[in-house]
């Protein structure tokens, strides 16, 4: 039960929200949040205690490694970020979100379940994981029960529902080739040939075509998960559709648990075939930013350019995929979670700013550096980083997952993944025209500085400038990769 | 802190200060202070690379050796170090940068629009810069490149003039695909340096130690040399250059067009030509074909320019195309004449920007044939300009002329491996745009400043303050330091030629 701790931490505290909040219904509500904060707390504080413990439990359906670890962190700092800042949402005067409890309650279950996932070490329980993790993203979405929330909600939960069709019959298609559902038997099974129910040996699994379309299946799934073109067209409507809180939780939440899956199968299961599928996995990266980048210059809604942008990103992180060895892994994390606190630290200031204007467009924050200069200081130093522009996090990150393309030959990769670097960087350059070149318009006016969100938006702010410079974030996620990458290799 | 962390840094912790000031009228001053100091330090320094320079025992010793070097690891598992140092290019680079911001400084003494955020930017600029002239770790320059490159945006679109946003957006997504070339170059040359020894490092003085393979050295040069040679206006990249400059406050068209468009011909001559010389070998006629046309088409195109930031803006071109044109000549005389150039042109231009801006700031148009008859009622100011203009028509005593003299001698001696020919005859076309210079600075600055007052407005301005006399002394004074005695300049530059040189033979 160790292992689980901070899993069980979490539910626990879900759980007491749940109560305390019907209990006591009359009551100030801010004190729930509070409680989140430090279940939180506590589960991050049993993640540090047991950092990096390689084990298993539960008939070795459920492992930890130092990968996990990194993973649960990641996962935990951005629920923790997103939390810090919601309470805008909640306490705003102009239409606030309702049903405090339930939230923070659904939103502490859905990290709960994403933390199970990257521990899953079994076909089954990683399913399963994977549909609790998504299923209240939907409910999420849909939280305003405005005609547009409620019909984004129903968007991503159609394609969501195709994606993870696609995901389970891929799935049903390796546990018929192999018999097996742990997934190292799995995949010592594609690669050697396996056992089967019936104790005949399959031969040549790895070449079956068969198993490349239970890998085509699985690469559409994960597709829909990180949003990899063409798989991606959920991401702009259930975004823009979203409260600004949801969006900014399910640009980085649903990103890293759609990484997090894709470690479990392309590194674990398909390990084998990964390593000729680089010119698929170049495609699909080049494909999905490319789409990203371009789609968003035309963008004038604030939640659909940053849905492309997310797009975009997710199109950089693929090339990590590849190479199979400690410096993708490492490259990969890392990116993960510089993107995390760039990505919520520009969300913070966006969910303010909406949700006290009602302004969604890009115009909207003309002058936003007349208003609110500390503000917009900080979503500039965010802009530039998801735009790569060094001595941000951003860039740094960038340039290690440019230089697994690059260490694998895929020069032109490289090239066109700067270009795109340089595409972003006009649109991300059009919201800081909007706020220091243009003057503000009569009803803009200073936002509150309320300090819970000033603490996040400080510490991820902070966290996207520090993890840059500050090598030792990048060496420890190496030697993290490093015995992970071992561990796969056994 | 090592004295070259303390010359990057400097700026930046001024910029600190600058936005902590209390008081809108003192960042001004904290901005002089800090840049005051710097060219102290710049001073300090100098001295103390000229004394462990010339301590160096033998002179081989001295052509491989990076002084003041301060080297720690940084990200150790890819072999990312921060490592500077300092040798005579990147020395005299530094102390041009350190005149231009100080003089800079002293020519947006005017600016009241969000002061402290142009001071700030203005110093955050010049951080980058000074951090990409004293960096020898590859990464640590890629850095700093763009550090220089992005805040330019904000400074023109938010201070500058005419058509601002069109220009500072075209200028930074055309450096930025610059940036995109150079970062492509810089990995291929890292995995095939490393894959070649097995020790993986972004040190420059690393990486020339491996012979690149033929195919390398064909296709990464010219990757690298139009990277770098983008900043530095090659055509038929130059484009965003005119636009950029034209809509630039004072301050910052003299930093641009002074300094950072010398990061081009910089980067092009340190990390291009050094790291791969069969490249350079093999492309060198035909980017001394470009750089003519650059020289030509920059002076022909200022000709026309009724805008007195155009006509400087073309001439710009022309001039750095001197300098890309010294650096594609490959020997001796060409690299000492493109740096001379560097930091002739950066002096000149910086002089041309900050008179422009002067005489913008009294007459409020830029029109040339708005203008006229001006010498009569500033005196001063037309004095410094056609002193300015007679040095960018290379004129000798003044900076340019050894530079281009040094540029144009080593287009025509040309190279053992090349045919002496077609170098010879580019740099006769090159150099006949000494000629169409006269023509075209003679008749600008004959319609602003000579013959009958076109404006009877203009009757009433007035001639230089005391600020702009300094600004403008401070620039005069160091071209003719360098236009009579160039001979500093040349030693100080001279033995960290050979490291480059060397690689080519």
């Amino acid at each position: 039960m160790r292992l689980m701790a901070p899993e069980i931490v979490l539910i626990l505290t879900a759980l007491l929200i749940l109560i305390v909040d019907f209990v006591f219904l009359r009551a100030n509500k801010k004190y729930l949040l509070w409680l989140a904060l430090t279940g939180l707390t506590g589960a991050t504080c049993f993640l540090f205690l047991d950092w990096g413990l390689v084990s298993t439990t539960l008939g070795g359906r459920f492992a930890t490694d130092t990968i996990s670890s990194w993973f649960k962190f990641v996962f935990l700092l951005a629920t923790f970020l997103t939390l810090s800042f919601s309470s805008n949402s909640f306490e705003s005067q102009k239409k606030p979100l309702t049903h405090r409890g339930e939230f923070l309650f659904v939103m502490l279950l859905t990290l709960v379940v994403m933390m199970f996932l990257i521990s899953s070490r079994d076909l089954v329980s990683l399913y399963v994981s994977l549909e609790l993790a998504t299923i209240p993203l939907f409910g999420l979405t849909a939280w305003e029960r405005t005609e547009k929330s409620s019909e984004a909600g129903f968007k991503y939960l159609a394609i969501g529902a195709l994606g993870s069709g696609f995901l389970l019959y891929g799935m049903g298609l390796l546990y018929g080739i192999t018999g097996q559902t742990d997934l190292n038997l799995l995949s010592s099974g594609l690669a050697f040939g396996g056992m089967m129910p019936g104790g005949v040996v399959s031969e040549g699994i790895a070449g079956n075509p068969a198993t490349w379309f239970a890998l085509g299946l699985v690469m559409a799934g994960l597709g829909f998960k990180l949003t990899l073109f063409p798989f991606h067209m959920w991401a702009p409507d259930a975004y823009d559709g979203a409260p600004t809180v949801v969006t900014a939780y399910l640009s980085v939440a649903s990103k890293a648990t759609g990484l997090a899956l894709a470690f479990l199968f392309l590194f674990q299961i398909f390990s084998v075939q990964l390593a000729s599928m680089n010119t698929i996995i170049a495609i699909f990266a080049t494909a999905t930013m490319t789409l990203g980048n371009f789609a968003a210059i035309k963008q004038t809604n604030l939640k659909r350019l940053m849905a492309y942008s997310s797009i975009s990103q997710a199109g950089y992180l693929f090339m990590g995929f590849l190479g199979r060895d400690q410096m993708s892994v490492q490259a990969m994390v890392y990116y993960m979670l510089v993107y995390v606190v760039t990505n919520l630290a520009l969300f913070s200031i966006l969910t303010l700013h909406i949700q006290e204007s009602g302004n969604e467009e890009v115009k909207g924050l003309s002058g936003f550096s007349r208003t609110n200069p500390l503000y917009a200081f900080a979503l500039m130093l965010a802009l530039f980083g998801l735009a790569g522009i060094p001595p941000l996090s951003g860039f740094v990150g960038k340039f290690f997952l440019f230089s697994v393309a690059a260490k694998h030959g895929l020069y032109w990769l490289v090239f066109v993944a700067a270009i795109n670097s340089t595409v972003s960087l006009y649109y991300y350059l059009r919201l800081v025209r909007q706020m220091y070149i243009e003057d503000p318009t009569p009803s803009s006016k200073a936002l509150a500085k309320q300090p819970l969100m000033v603490f996040g938006l400080t510490v991820a702010t902070a966290a996207s400038i520090l993890i840059g410079l500050v090598p030792q974030v990048y060496e420890s996620i190496g030697l993290a990769a490093q015995s992970w990458v071992g561990l796969l290799g056994r | 802190m090592g004295l070259l962390s303390l010359l990057i840094f400097l700026p930046l912790i001024t910029a600190v200060f600058v936005v902590a000031a209390p008081k809108q009228n003192q960042v001004r001053w904290i901005a002089l202070i800090g840049t005051g100091l710097h060219l102290a330090l710049t001073a300090l320094t100098t001295f103390k690379y000229l004394t462990e320079a010339l301590a160096g025992t033998s002179s081989s010793d001295l052509l491989t050796k990076l002084f003041l070097v301060e080297k720690f690891d940084w990200f150790s598992s890819l072999g990312i170090q921060y490592l500077l140092g300092v040798d005579g290019i990147s020395m005299a680079m530094v102390i041009l940068t350190s005149i231009i911001i100080f003089t800079g400084v002293l020519a947006s003494w005017n600016v009241e629009n969000r002061v402290k955020e142009f001071f700030a930017l203005l110093l955050v600029l010049v951080t980058g810069v000074f951090g990409v002239f004293l960096s020898f770790d590859l990464f640590l320059f890629f850095m700093f490149y763009e550090v220089a490159v992005l805040p330019m945006y904000l400074l023109i679109g938010v201070w500058g003039t005419g058509p601002k946003e069109y220009s500072a957006m075209k200028l930074t997504l055309m450096l930025m695909i610059g940036s995109a070339f150079i970062l492509v170059g810089i990995l291929a040359l890292y995995y095939t340096a490393g894959a070649g020894t097995g020790h993986y490092s972004f040190e420059l003085n690393q990486l020339a130690q491996f012979k690149f393979p033929q195919v390398i050295q064909t296709w990464v040069f010219p990757i690298i040399f139009i990277g770098f040679g983008i900043l530095g206006a090659l055509y038929p990249f130059h484009t965003w250059s005119p636009d950029g400059h034209a809509s630039a406050p004072t301050a910052v068209s003299m930093l641009h067009a002074g300094v950072l468009m010398k990061l081009g011909g910089y980067g092009a001559l340190r990390v291009a030509v050094y790291l791969l010389p069969e490249g350079a070998k093999e492309w060198g006629l035909f980017f001394m074909a470009l750089t003519t046309i650059n020289i030509l088409y920059g002076a022909f195109g200022a000709i026309k320019q009724k805008d007195l930031k155009f006509f400087t803006a073309y001439s710009s071109v022309s001039h750095c195309g001197v300098v890309l044109f010294g650096v594609a000549t490959l020997n001796l005389m060409g690299f000492k004449g493109a740096i001379l150039q560097m930091f002739s042109h950066g002096i000149m231009t910086g002089l041309f920007f900050a008179l422009i801006g002067m005489v913008y700031g009294r007459t409020h148009t830029r029109q040339i044939p708005e203008m006229g008859g001006l010498a009569k009622v500033m005196p001063w100011l037309s004095v410094c300009f056609y002193i300015a203009g007679l040095a960018s028509l290379g004129l000798p005593g003044f900076s340019g002329f050894i530079a281009e003299a040094h540029v144009f001698m080593g287009g025509f001696f040309g190279n053992p491996w090349s045919a002496a020919l077609p170098g010879r005859i580019m740099t006769i076309l090159a150099a006949m745009s000494i000629v169409v210079t006269a023509v075209y600075v003679l008749r600008g600055l004959g319609k602003v400043f000579l013959g009958p007052l076109q404006d009877t407005h203009h009757a009433h301005l007035t001639d230089a303050t005391f600020t702009e006399k300094l600004t403008t002394g401070i620039l005069i004074s160091t071209m003719a330091v360098v236009g009579i005695y160039p001979q500093w300049l040349i030693e100080l530059i001279g033995t960290s030629i050979y490291p480059i040189l060397n690689r080519l033979h």
